[in-house]
């Protein structure tokens, strides 16, 4: 290419008065590692403002964090178990107070679903009253039998094609929550010991007796 | 979002509402919009756990739904939210200096709890500040209902979008998700309650004390019974309307440094002329005439007419622009140039930085620079009258650091570089963003350090903790002096030298924060004003 002064001899491509240097002149050496993680700097920083205006918002802002902890909406990460439990813990948990969104505001997939029968029974009383349909009463004992087991499969089913489609199902199932919880005050926190007891989850198949169930070979063993 | 603005939303985040909250928060501001499976599984949370964060984080309106076709709701994290989570403690002294406490309590229960209804916040508050108040004096709920109602008319508080009410004849099934609306007329709109009642105080033995044993607690006593009268009306504090407060602050401080206190005060009273007519993100303001600034300046300001015309003319003349002319009608027609006044602001700042950094030598160059425009090397010599190994120096320190940039111009159409002009020149906009992300950097460095602190001291943290709760309750029941002393002498002499040091570092970084910050809400501020206008 033209501008090729001579073979093999190091010459620059552009004016290097321009950038500043003069020619002949010692460059400044090539930096071959990353800047320093703790730079020095030639010049100390500027003192902070003080103020009645900032010891204000210093306080406030102190307090604040300790506030946010003691909150609800601060969710505690699930302590490990430790080995030994200590006496004193159970007495020094700092108490909170419950918080329960307005659910109306919110996408119904948000809602806990109900995955134990044991809830779901509440539940489904409280709706059933809540419809207020007017069925006489032994027929009405025997539908209402009925439409609780159908009830408990239909929702069994929901949790199991949780992972697959889910506005649809979610949807049908929100509605029935809705009215559930207008129907009744379930507290929150209720809801999410229930869902993480998977034992009850497996105790309670399709088709076995509300707790009578136990292993055929006790009743050998009663003396 | 870029790394630091994660980085710091998620220490925030952290702090604020724990790590179950953070870790979902900071995947949504790094992946974007999401439905709620998805989130579930790429953060290997449990499902329910997901829907609880969530629910905090909707509540706190940190992050937005939406439908989507389908029938899939998907969320999306508002990253720019977090970051004003930094700026709380600013807005309620901004509320208390305007409102004095009780306004302060207000806005600080709503920021604390993202939305409430207004009964909800006017019974808290009343509640907090009866507790303050002497033995025997309560809070009436009714002057509390007053401030708030004060507040919405301020724009302070706004209500949230609510569900429309929709009638109950709709076919079909209802929708995944509620579609929330909100109408600009309604959104300051304070329904009428009849709140009659006074705070309560609190029996001293439900307050808690960390580190005192206590009994297992009843369950959360439900005494709202009764049906709320405001059901479903949420109210927000308005950070739109701080941020405006907070310029114009700025505005008249700037104007206050420059010339004096009485064209700082004319300053003001235009400002506060054009709160509500001007929109927050408009260029400048509404046209004021010379005649209505007289007459709404404050009462004990008696300043002439010529006066006052004198001080409006010296404003409009100044090179910095704060104060335009545009028209002679009624006395003469003054704006104040927002834009022009936000882009004088964070210049300063720029210039600030340089000086403090490189040394005042380097803040000549770089004002020169920036009056000038476009250099080359040899004139910056020239102009800035410094030798040209030290003038080279430091226009390359500033270079490397992007305070500075180079502009190329080729003479030749092919570029070649013995045949093209290098300019320095300054680009506020991009050198504005390049500061605003090394101070997101720097907070993000000061919360580090201030919980690495903490934690190194956590010990000795808890051990005074303790010893403060021992001395309290052998106070409470009537102990003597001498065993007072004893149970403060379980603290050593070095660890209360340990403990005062670790306050006051822990004050220092604190204060930094809130400093730092202010420096990020002028930037963030002209860069937002920059982009609306582009």
């Amino acid at each position: 290419m033209a501008g090729n002064k001579g073979r093999g001899r190091a010459a620059y491509t552009f004016n290097i008065e321009a950038v500043g240097f003069s020619r002949g002149e010692k460059l400044p050496d090539v930096v071959l590692k990353p800047p320093p993680l703790f730079p020095d700097t030639d010049y100390k920083p500027v003192p902070l403002r003080t103020g009645e205006g900032e010891d204000y918002m210093l306080a406030l802002k102190q307090e604040l964090r300790e506030t946010m902890k003691r909150m609800p909406y601060f969710m505690e990460t699930p302590e490990e178990k430790q080995d030994i439990e200590r006496y004193s813990k159970r007495y020094m948990k700092v108490y909170k107070e419950e918080w329960v969104p307005d659910w109306r505001r919110l996408p119904r997939e948000m809602m806990p679903t109900k995955k134990c029968k044991k809830a779901g029974h509440k539940s489904k009383k409280a709706k059933v009253t809540g419809q207020g349909t007017s069925l006489t009463n032994p027929a009405d004992v025997l539908k209402k039998i009925e439409e609780l087991e159908k009830r408990g499969d239909g929702e069994k089913s929901d949790e199991e094609n949780e992972e697959k489609e889910g506005s649809k199902e979610k949807s049908k199932e929100g509605d029935d929550d809705e009215e559930d919880d207008a129907a009744e005050q379930e507290e929150y926190d209720e809801e999410e010991q229930e869902e993480e007891n998977d034992y009850i989850n497996s105790y309670f198949e399709d088709g076995d007796d509300f707790g009578a169930d136990s292993d055929d070979n006790m009743d050998e063993a009663t003396y | 979002m870029t790394q630091a603005e994660i980085k710091l939303c998620s220490l925030l985040l952290q702090e604020h509402f724990g790590e179950i909250v953070e870790k979902i928060g900071v995947h949504l501001i790094r992946t974007g919009s999401q439905p709620l499976r998805v989130i579930a599984h790429d953060t290997g949370t449990s499902l329910d756990q997901v829907k609880k964060a969530l629910c905090v984080l909707i509540q706190h309106n940190l992050v937005i739904y939406q439908v989507h076709k389908r029938g899939v709701v998907e969320y999306e994290a508002q990253c720019s939210r977090v970051l004003h989570m930094l700026r709380y403690p600013r807005y309620i002294y901004t509320a208390k200096t305007l409102y004095s406490d009780t306004g302060e309590l207000i806005v600080e229960e709503l920021l604390l709890n993202g939305k409430m209804t207004m009964s909800a916040v006017v019974k808290k508050v009343a509640d907090r500040l009866t507790e303050t108040m002497e033995d025997g004096k309560t809070m009436d709920y009714a002057e509390v209902s007053n401030t708030f109602v004060r507040l919405a008319d301020t724009h302070f508080v706004q209500r949230c979008p609510f569900v429309p009410a929709t009638e109950n004849s709709d076919p079909g099934p209802p929708p995944p998700a509620p579609t929330l609306v909100i109408n600009e007329k309604d959104m300051y709109l304070v329904p009428k309650l009849s709140l009659i009642g006074k705070g309560k105080r609190r029996r001293s033995s439900d307050e808690d004390a960390t580190g005192e044993p206590k009994a297992k607690r009843p369950k959360h006593i439900a005494d709202n019974k009764e049906p709320i009268p405001d059901d479903g009306i949420y109210w927000q504090a308005n950070l739109d309307r701080f941020h405006q407060h907070f310029r114009d602050q700025g505005i008249v401080s700037a104007v206050a440094n420059r010339m004096d206190q009485t064209s700082s005060e004319i300053v003001r009273t235009m400002l506060r002329m054009s709160e509500i007519t001007t929109p927050s993100n408009a260029p400048f303001t509404q046209p004021l005439s010379s005649n209505e600034i007289f007459r709404s300046l404050p009462v004990g300001y008696n300043i002439s007419k010529q006066v006052l015309d004198q001080y409006l003319t010296l404003l409009a003349d100044d090179p910095l622009e704060f104060v335009g002319k545009s028209g002679d009608s009624g006395g003469g027609m003054y704006v104040i140039n927002l834009h022009k006044a936000l882009g004088s602001l964070a210049t300063a700042t720029l210039e600030s930085v340089v000086q403090e950094r490189f040394g005042s030598r380097c803040a000549r160059i770089f004002r020169l620079v920036l009056q000038k425009k476009h250099l080359e090397q040899k004139q910056v010599e020239d102009f800035a009258m410094i030798p040209a190994k030290e003038a080279k120096d430091m226009l390359y320190k500033m270079l490397s650091e992007n305070f500075i940039s180079l502009q190329e111009i080729p003479k030749t159409p092919d570029h070649a570089p013995s045949r093209t002009f290098y300019l320095y020149t300054v680009n506020i906009l991009s050198a504005a963003r390049m500061l605003l992300h090394r101070c997101y950097k720097s907070i993000a460095n000061l919360i580090e350090r201030r919980q690495f602190e903490t934690k190194e001291n956590k010990r000795l943290l808890e051990k005074s903790q303790r010893v403060e709760a021992i001395i309290a309750s052998m106070q409470a029941t009537g102990a003597e002096e001498a065993q007072l002393q004893e149970i403060e002498e379980m603290i050593t002499a070095p660890e209360r030298q340990q403990l005062e040091t670790l306050k006051r570092n822990v004050n220092k970084l604190d204060a930094s924060e809130i400093q730092v910050d202010e420096t990020i809400f002028l930037l963030e501020s002209y860069i937002e004003s920059t982009m609306k206008r582009q």
